[in-house]
């Protein structure tokens, strides 16, 4: 069964297309790096597949189950982290974790040594039992993504991970991408960081105006576009009549 | 001076856009709503004010009384909403980081603030103020000029308040720059509370004493006290001088009029001084300390057992962490407490068990009201107040269905404690007979589930997820179809209950036949439309979560 299957995925906002005809297919062990131009349509495919917006057509199956069918056991398949890491201001980073641990109903056992360990991980210290209305960017996406491997979804979505976060703990979430996917989980990430895409990536999509240019790995991605150098070749296909 | 009018061209500018994205249905039912308001508040006044002035002796008088005492009553409304709204508009909006870093001088984003924190604070005043003083101009027979004159006199006395409450806020600031939201909009209440106590103790007003005594002597000795001045430095009695200009010449309109004006203008003027003097560093003290940091034990444990409290204890802490909620919630509790309490000291006139009965409805019917002004200011905003976590809930296994739900029954069961402590207490203080009693609370029941059920619902038919202060999120437009549908569901009600209620007053003091179909179908009628109005704007609500693009 694929862990993620979306077809002829469309969403249209007033009267823009921000999306036109998604169809793609994601396996356990997989890591999708997403890359476009600003306005692209990133966003609002990562929105799209977490249920925060509502498609025009199209369908979203996660595990088996449509998301429009039965969304809250299609959601439990998923985490997500957005571009913008906005947390409750009046709650601190310690409570937020505690708030989503009891929404996802995580399991009892051996809570406080599996956060510990992940706020070590994440270089967490003891700023996370202060609100967190005194977090920088790069305080709240670590804890959001503290949070999110805590209830330890199989489908991991997220909108840009790069921005706002320092060399080190850059470098930690990106061994943590390769770990979560020799664990077997699937990873939807959407970037401008072309480096990180040829580092992490085992499939690479390009879009441009909503539409999906390109879909494949990076030696068929230089087959394709003749050219070496990923920033080359992102530079042809999302260039505005790039080929389809 | 062109700064200011720049900032304020672009706030002009953001806000017709935001009409403009409304729907058409939406913009003319909102027109619709507002003007019903207004023509019944017309309605109201010009009915009360006709029968105040065909009183003999004491009517006219009381009259004028009266509208002064409402014009005292809005100043201090306004004072406390000034004070309310201005430290998050002057001091900590989004919006002051990128004003401040513009090459703007810091006087001009003062003015442009002042203006926009005056219109906030002040709309809700006006749809009252603006029908009381046409109906009052309508029946004194007033001349033309009364109108326009009369109305902006209304304006630049809304100038006053604002002014006063900023200054109040930035030299409280300035000497205690350490001072957060709360403290500064506690310590300005208190310093209101205490002068309109001191005003009251000193002025005296004659109004309160009126249902003291049915000796004639008495009586007339205090229709001739309700023809003098009241405080003669207050901007309020200035105001109602103007107006009263108008009706029998008893006071002189110009006089008050220029008063009015140069303190009006003066006011601003000191403001803008104290601001000049103050204001950017008070500005840059209030974001240093607002990150002033401290640890907190972690008071939502892990692991609670059900969704349901999880939910119920993050908005039970996100609400007693922000204290602009609950300062204002408490001052609106304080002030009812102090409502019912006045009822102990019954009246002489409301000896009879007739009044008793008409009182304890009236009691009813008030406390309704006041239930959904509260509501509309407190549930309203609830679901707006997800704001940060809604990209979490929208893409969590839950549904909204229950999220709405949690939150429906934690504001039922305050709104309930709210509603039978005034009523029983009420009912004890009013001494109501024993059916009343109890029968009462039980229908206060249904008004509280119905109140909750418009205010959530129609907060999350209606929200702002960009903005996160709650008393801004109550006076969108949303907030306004909601305050007023509140207000008509209760007048609707009471107009249900009417019925069967007269019906029970005939039978009981006037031995008159019970019509037990009448009461029953009365009440069977008001149980149905509560059913109607306790499902209908949930699922209304929750539709609207489910079909919304975050
Ligand atoms: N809520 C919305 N209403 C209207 N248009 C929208 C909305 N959200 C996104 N759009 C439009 O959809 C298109 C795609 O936006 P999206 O946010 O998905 O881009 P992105 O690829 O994430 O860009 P970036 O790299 O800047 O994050 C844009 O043209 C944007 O203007
Ligand atoms: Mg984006």
């Amino acid at each position: 069964m694929n862990r993620l299957v979306i077809k002829n995925l469309k969403k249209k906002f007033n009267n823009t297309w921000a999306l036109e005809g998604l169809n793609l297919q994601l396996n356990q062990g997989e890591i999708f790096v997403l890359l476009g131009p600003n306005g692209a349509g990133k966003t609002t495919t990562l929105k799209l597949i977490a249920g925060l917006l509502r498609p025009t057509e199209g369908e979203i199956v996660i595990e088996g189950t449509n998301l429009n069918d039965d969304p809250i056991k299609a959601k439990s398949y998923l985490g997500y982290v957005p571009d913008e890491p906005f947390i409750y201001n009046k709650l601190t980073g310690r409570e937020f974790i505690n708030f989503v641990a009891g929404i996802y109903n995580v399991s009892k056992q051996n809570y406080e040594t599996r956060l510990t360990e992940l706020m070590e991980t994440f270089d967490i210290g003891t700023w996370v039992d202060e609100l967190s209305e005194s977090y920088s960017h790069g305080m709240k996406q670590r804890v959001i993504m503290c949070q999110l491997l805590l209830h330890n979804p199989n489908l991991v979505l997220i909108d840009e991970p790069l921005v706002g976060l320092d060399p080190k703990t850059s470098k930690t979430v990106r061994e943590l991408f390769v770990r979560l996917k020799e664990e077997g989980k699937t990873l939807f990430i959407s970037t401008h960081t072309l480096s990180f895409a040829r580092e992490v990536a085992t499939k690479i999509g390009i879009i441009n105006r909503g539409e999906l240019k390109f879909i494949g790995d990076i030696e068929e991605l230089s087959r394709i576009s003749g050219k070496k150098d990923i920033e080359d070749i992102y530079l042809k296909l999302s260039a505005d009549n790039g080929i389809v | 001076m062109n700064d200011f009018l720049l900032i304020l061209r672009v706030r002009a500018r953001m806000f017709f856009a935001s009409i403009r994205s409304l729907s058409a249905i939406r913009a003319v039912s909102f027109v619709f709503v507002i003007a019903c308001f207004v023509l019944g508040a017309y309605y109201i006044f010009i009915r009360v004010f006709g029968y105040l002035m065909s009183v003999e002796v004491i009517g006219p008088g009381l009259l004028d009384r009266l509208i002064e005492m409402a014009l005292f009553v809005f100043f201090i409304m306004l004072l406390f909403s000034n004070v309310i709204t201005s430290f998050s508009t002057f001091y900590n909006s989004r919006e002051l980081d990128f004003l401040f870093s513009l090459p703007v001088p810091p006087t001009s984003i003062y003015l442009a603030k002042l203006f926009e924190n005056c219109l906030y604070a002040s709309w809700a005043t006006l749809t009252i103020a603006f029908p009381l003083i046409i109906a009052y101009g309508v029946r004194i027979g007033a001349p033309i000029l009364y109108y326009p004159l009369s109305i902006a006199s209304i304006v630049i006395y809304l100038f006053i308040p604002a002014a006063v409450a900023s200054m109040l806020i930035a030299i409280l600031l300035r000497i205690f720059p350490k001072l957060g939201a709360r403290e500064v909009i506690m310590i300005s209440i208190a310093f209101i509370l205490g002068l309109t106590y001191l005003y009251i103790k000193i002025n005296n007003p004659g109004l309160l004493k009126i249902f003291e005594t049915e000796n004639e002597q008495t009586l007339l000795l205090f229709a001739a006290q309700l023809t003098t001045v009241g405080g003669v430095y207050v901007p309020s009695t200035w105001l109602s001088n103007i107006l009263r200009g108008f009706s029998d010449g008893s006071a002189d309109w110009t006089f008050s009029f220029l008063l009015l004006s140069f303190v009006s203008l003066s006011t601003v003027l000191i403001s803008f001084l104290i601001a000049k003097a103050c204001y950017v560093r008070s500005w840059l003290s209030t974001g240093e300390h607002a990150s002033k940091r401290s640890r907190r034990k972690s008071l939502l444990f892990h692991p609670q057992r059900q969704v349901a409290r999880t939910i119920l204890f993050k908005d039970l802490l996100v609400f007693v962490r922000e204290p602009t909620q609950w300062v204002q919630l408490s001052i609106f509790l304080i002030l009812l407490a102090v409502y019912v309490f006045s009822l102990r000291k019954t009246p002489i006139y409301f000896v009879f068990p007739l009044w008793r009965t008409i009182v304890a409805f009236a009691n009813f019917a008030y406390i309704s009201f006041v239930l959904a002004t509260l509501g509309v200011r407190f549930m309203f905003p609830t679901m707006s107040l997800e704001r940060a976590g809604i990209w979490f809930i929208g893409s969590a296994p839950i549904s909204f269905k229950k999220v709405l739900l949690v939150k429906y029954f934690f504001n039922l069961v305050t709104a309930v404690v709210i509603i039978e402590v005034l009523l029983l207490s009420a009912n004890l203080f009013i001494r109501v007979g024993r059916g009343l009693y109890f029968l009462l609370p039980i229908i206060g029941l249904f008004v509280a589930a119905s109140l909750v059920s418009i205010n959530l619902g129609l907060g999350s038919r209606f929200p702002h997820f960009h903005e996160d202060n709650p008393s801004r999120i109550a006076a969108g437009s949303g907030g306004i179809i909601t305050a007023l549908i509140s207000i008509a569901y209760v007048g609707i009600s009471i107009v249900i209950l009417a019925t069967p209620a007269y019906n029970y007053l005939s039978h009981t003091f006037m031995r008159m036949p019970v019509n037990y179909l009448l009461v029953y179908s009365g009440f069977a009628f008001f149980v149905l439309f509560n059913i109607f109005t306790i499902i209908v704007p949930l699922r209304i609500g929750i539709k609207s979560l489910e079909r919304r693009d975050y």
